[in-house]
């Protein structure tokens, strides 16, 4: 691994050299780190950085919401709550509260694809980190109790991130209209009936399957020497043991939408909400680059074309914006405009597929392709500033890539991106049969709507 | 690329073979020890790493902080000008100004500065807050002056266009609207205007749909005369450029900045603290939304740093009263904390958590408790001990960023504190004793005369309200909020 690595290093750092120009984005400087494998199956990467007397220690669990099976949505965000709630060695609700004794800072946190454990130190705290993430790894305590209780907690989140807010369900409403089948049809947070649901076998049966070392890359990044770190890794992950059985991977594939889904919703939203949206690949797939580039033409920056048509010469939408949301299973690419008071939503909708149809059959221009590789460049270099963010490139690019030069490799594959490579993706996936429109209306009292014009 | 996708279908295929089996459950590994936790290794020195702070002619203080790590510079810029200076009847002037320094300045179009620093792959952001505006710009090394050169334009020379104000007049109308239906946003707004009344601190820095309507191109253009001078603002340059370098851009760009005549800033002190309730009635809402608060002490307040232990071990980092029994004890919530927010000329406490409709009562009370518990009881040693080493351990935390250390020094400067304080963090920690934090607990905190904000289902809970002592409320239908009014409703 690390010797192919280096000739990786050697065979761009000569590529740069010759294709430099005035032009090309500042490069951020390489990651080194080294890769280990203990017996057990745990990944382990280190990348040590002295520049100030911290460790960051993230342990990415496979696991997201994406493996959750149908009556069972929640489990893996439910079950990043109930890591907190004690091992062997670690008394409930203790872990946090030990990390802050040594000034400290621990969270989780969980997504469609994974579950991510994450612990930031003064640099010589680091064998407790690794002490207390092994221990809670192979020996947590799982009992009725907590689990019931715990339980109330993860209700109010949803209550307080998602209910309780103006546009909180929009990234809800998005995927359940999308997806039919894949399990990215259900949120990350679940649903509340699902976890009412859940028995304790469940919850023992979901660690028992996920929660194993095979399943899991720990990345140590900060201040530490290197043999001292594999040694402390060695002492305290090698005792974790092996999972009795593989990890499933079986989750069900989205079938190819056929023809485009119009819906219109009514929510508790004080302006309508415009969505477009369409399916895409995966997050690593080689249209994923020019995907991204295509977003931040549409979107990155004041001088997007999605911010300059709708927001700033029209004053059609308040705000209006467009992502890839490149993740591991092929997702979805989404604009999204809050409509202003007095326009209306039909014009919304009719000017944010405007933009998508003109990136088919214009492509970008060479200015607008080299600003996005600029912006790509600068996302690089402050994006690895802490050693938490430089841990979190490293895993993403282990876990989601399988692939851990990714973490910098991706960066020339952006760089080497052509005007024609941006065209034809939008022409691949910006089709109408794979569009999904949504209209969120405003409901209640028609006083509301009635400066909405259809 | 490839070799993972064979990766994950070789998975999938093993997968449906092992799929027979019987599930494994999940059991503690026989051979775990119990064991206490390892010790931890040599401590590394920590100091506050090196800064520099210059001054130039015309008054413009400058804080450089040099470091390598990654190719890009980061130049922040803060004037003494902010919410608390937008006059009466003008609200919302301080951060409508700050919004529009980039939509057209010097001889560059709003467009063209959108252009400009995008295709540099740059960011350029401007706001305002309550006592000061911000414009912050971040640029890759090779892009110093360029970078230099559209902040000076951005900074001092803004066209203030007639199209331009009106464009943005509306989206910040339009975002009232929005924020209007935010309980988070709303509740933030109706204690501010509790603890502050109506000093500049209780005025909402969004403004008024009748504000916003009323503000004119002279006032962009005064307010910006008025506080956009040299000796009125301080500059930081940090990330990959030397001193020598970083200062010679800021002579450039910065030196010929005129300075000008500062007007008096003499608000009314707040009112005294009195107990005051108010319910919006959000009929909708599945949560309440909670806010206990009054008034603390300005940031350069000699109790202040004192204050805010006292303040964190009721719902602060490293401690937490509030988290522990509102969500650890009693699954009240996600989230509870409180802060001391120290502003320039006054300060607040104030304690927030959310909870479902019906335990809304209930969440009230327990906040208040632990407002009254902290006033009557002697914090004990080892609370007080926690939370101080987390503040002590954390503190290498907060130098790792050049901009983290700039922040740091920035914010000494901004609030007139002393430099030399900034490297004793550790010794001013550690000399706050139990004693203390009783002092300033007794003395600054007033559990009898808190105000109260609960956003949400009022018929769902207002029933219950006088049974934890606040029989007494007022209730406002949400759209008829308007805290310019002396009992907060639409007249």
């Amino acid at each position: 691994m690390r010797t192919s690595l280096k000739i990786g290093v050697v065979l761009v750092a000569a590529a740069l050299v010759w294709s430099a120009s005035p032009e090309a984005a500042t490069r951020p400087p390489k990651f080194v780190y080294q890769r280990l494998q203990l017996s057990n199956g745990l990944t382990v990467i280190l990348h040590q950085d002295r520049s100030t007397p911290i460790v960051n220690v993230q342990l990415w669990y496979h696991v997201g919401s994406k493996d959750e099976k149908p009556g069972r949505t929640g489990f893996a965000h439910f079950f990043e709550h109930l890591m907190f709630k004690g091992s062997r060695n670690v008394e409930p609700e203790q872990h946090t509260s030990i990390v802050a004794s040594v000034g400290g800072q621990a969270n989780a946190y969980t997504n469609e694809d994974t579950t991510v454990f994450w612990q930031t130190v003064p640099a010589h705290f680091l064998p407790l980190v690794l002490w207390m993430e092994a221990d809670r790894m192979a020996t947590l305590r799982i009992d009725q109790d907590t689990f019931v209780r715990e339980r109330e907690v993860v209700k109010e989140e949803r209550r307080m991130r998602i209910e309780n807010q103006p546009y909180g369900r929009l990234n809800e409403i998005i995927y359940e209209q999308a997806f039919t089948t894949h399990p990215y049809r259900h949120p990350v947070i679940g649903s509340m009936e699902d976890l009412s649901a859940a028995t304790l076998a469940d919850v023992r049966d979901f660690y028992a399957t996920y929660y194993v070392p095979s399943n899991v890359t720990v990345v140590i990044a900060g201040d530490f020497d290197v043999a001292e770190a594999t040694n402390l890794v060695h002492q305290y992950f090698d005792r974790v043991p092996k999972a009795a059985k593989p990890v499933p991977r079986d989750i069900p594939r989205e079938p190819a939408q056929k023809q485009e889904k119009r819906v219109t919703v009514e929510e508790a939203v004080p302006l309508p909400a415009v969505v477009v949206a369409h399916h895409i690949t995966y997050d690593g797939h080689p249209d994923a680059y020019p995907l991204h580039i295509a977003a931040k033409v549409l979107s990155d920056g004041n001088s997007s074309r999605i911010y300059r048509k709708l927001v700033y010469e029209s004053g059609m939408a308040l705000t209006a914006f467009g992502q890839a949301n490149l993740i591991e299973h092929p997702n979805l690419f989404y604009a999204v405009a809050i409509v202003n008071p007095g326009q209306s939503p039909a014009a919304v909708e009719k000017a944010l597929i405007a933009e998508l149809d003109r990136m088919k059959a214009e492509g970008v221009t060479p200015r607008e392709l080299q600003r996005s590789k600029n912006q790509f460049a600068r996302d690089y270099i402050l994006g690895r500033e802490t050693v938490q963010q430089k841990a979190s490139h490293l895993a993403h690019a282990e876990v989601l890539h399988a692939d851990i030069t990714t973490a910098d490799g991706e960066f020339d594959i952006f760089q080497n991106i052509t005007q024609a490579d941006v065209q034809r993706v939008s022409k691949t996936y910006f089709t109408p049969e794979s569009r999904v429109v949504i209209h969120i209306m405003p409901k209640g009292p028609a006083s509301r709507g009635q400066e909405v014009r259809q | 690329m490839r070799a993972a996708l064979i990766a994950c279908a070789l998975v999938l295929a093993g997968v449906s073979a092992a799929s027979a089996q019987p599930a494994a459950t999940a059991q503690p590994a026989p051979a775990w020890p119990r064991e206490f936790p390892p010790r931890p290794l040599q401590p590394r020195p920590v100091t506050f790493p090196p800064f520099e702070i210059k001054k130039l002619a015309n008054g413009l203080t400058v804080v450089l902080v040099s470091q390598n790590e990654q190719p890009a510079v980061s130049v922040r810029m803060i004037v003494r000008a902010g919410a608390a200076q937008d006059p009466r009847g003008k609200l919302g002037l301080a951060m409508l100004t700050a919004t529009l320094l980039d939509q057209g300045a010097a001889s560059r179009s709003a467009q063209q500065i959108a252009d400009d620093i995008d295709y540099i792959g740059g960011i350029l952001s401007t706001g305002a807050g309550t006592d000061l505006s911000f414009i912050n710009a971040v640029v890759m090394k090779d892009d110093y002056a360029a970078g230099l050169a559209l902040m000076s334009d951005v900074v001092r020379r803004p066209s203030f266009l007639q199209a331009e104000i009106d464009r943005q007049r509306q989206q910040a109308l339009s975002a009232l609207k929005v924020s209007a239906e935010d309980p988070d946003s709303v509740a933030g707004m109706v204690i501010d205007r509790l603890i502050f009344g109506f000093h500049p601190y209780g005025m909402p820095g969004g403004g008024t749909e009748a504000s916003l309507q009323s503000l004119t191109r002279a006032d962009f253009v005064d307010f910006h005369t008025r506080y956009f001078v040299p000796n009125n603002a301080l500059v930081a340059v940090v990330g990959d450029v030397s001193h020598a370098d970083a200062m010679a851009g800021i002579e450039k760009y910065f030196g010929d900045w005129a300075a000008g005549d500062l007007p008096p800033f003499d608000p009314t002190a707040p009112p005294e603290p009195t107990k005051r309730v108010i319910v919006i009635d959000r009929p909708d809402a599945v949560q309440t939304e909670i806010r206990v608060g009054h008034l603390g002490v300005p940031r350069k307040h000699d109790d202040f740093e004192t204050l805010d232990q006292a303040v964190k071990i009721l719902g602060g980092e490293g401690a937490n009263r509030l988290q522990q029994v509102l969500r650890s004890q009693r699954q009240l919530t996600y989230g509870a904390s409180a802060d001391l927010d120290g502003y320039k000329h006054a300060g607040a406490i104030v304690a927030e958590t959310d909870t479902q409709t019906a335990n809304t009562a209930e969440a009230l009370r327990v906040v208040v408790e632990e407002f009254s518990r902290l006033q009557r009881e002697r914090v004990h040693e080892v609370e007080l001990e926690a939370a101080q080493d987390y503040a002590v351990g954390h503190f290498p935390l907060t130098i790792e960023t050049p901009d983290q250390i700039a922040t740091q020094v920035l914010n000494t400067l901004f609030y007139e504190l002393s430099l030399e304080e900034l490297p004793k963090y550790r010794d001013r920690v550690l000399g706050v004793s139990p004693d203390d934090i009783q002092r300033v607990a007794r003395f600054f905190i007033r559990p009898d005369r808190l105000s109260v904000v609960l956003v949400g289902n009022a018929d769902q809970f207002v029933g219950s309200l006088k049974g934890v002592g606040f029989g007494e409320f007022e209730r406002i239908p949400l759209d008829q909020v308007d805290v310019l009014s002396v009992d907060l409703k639409k007249q």
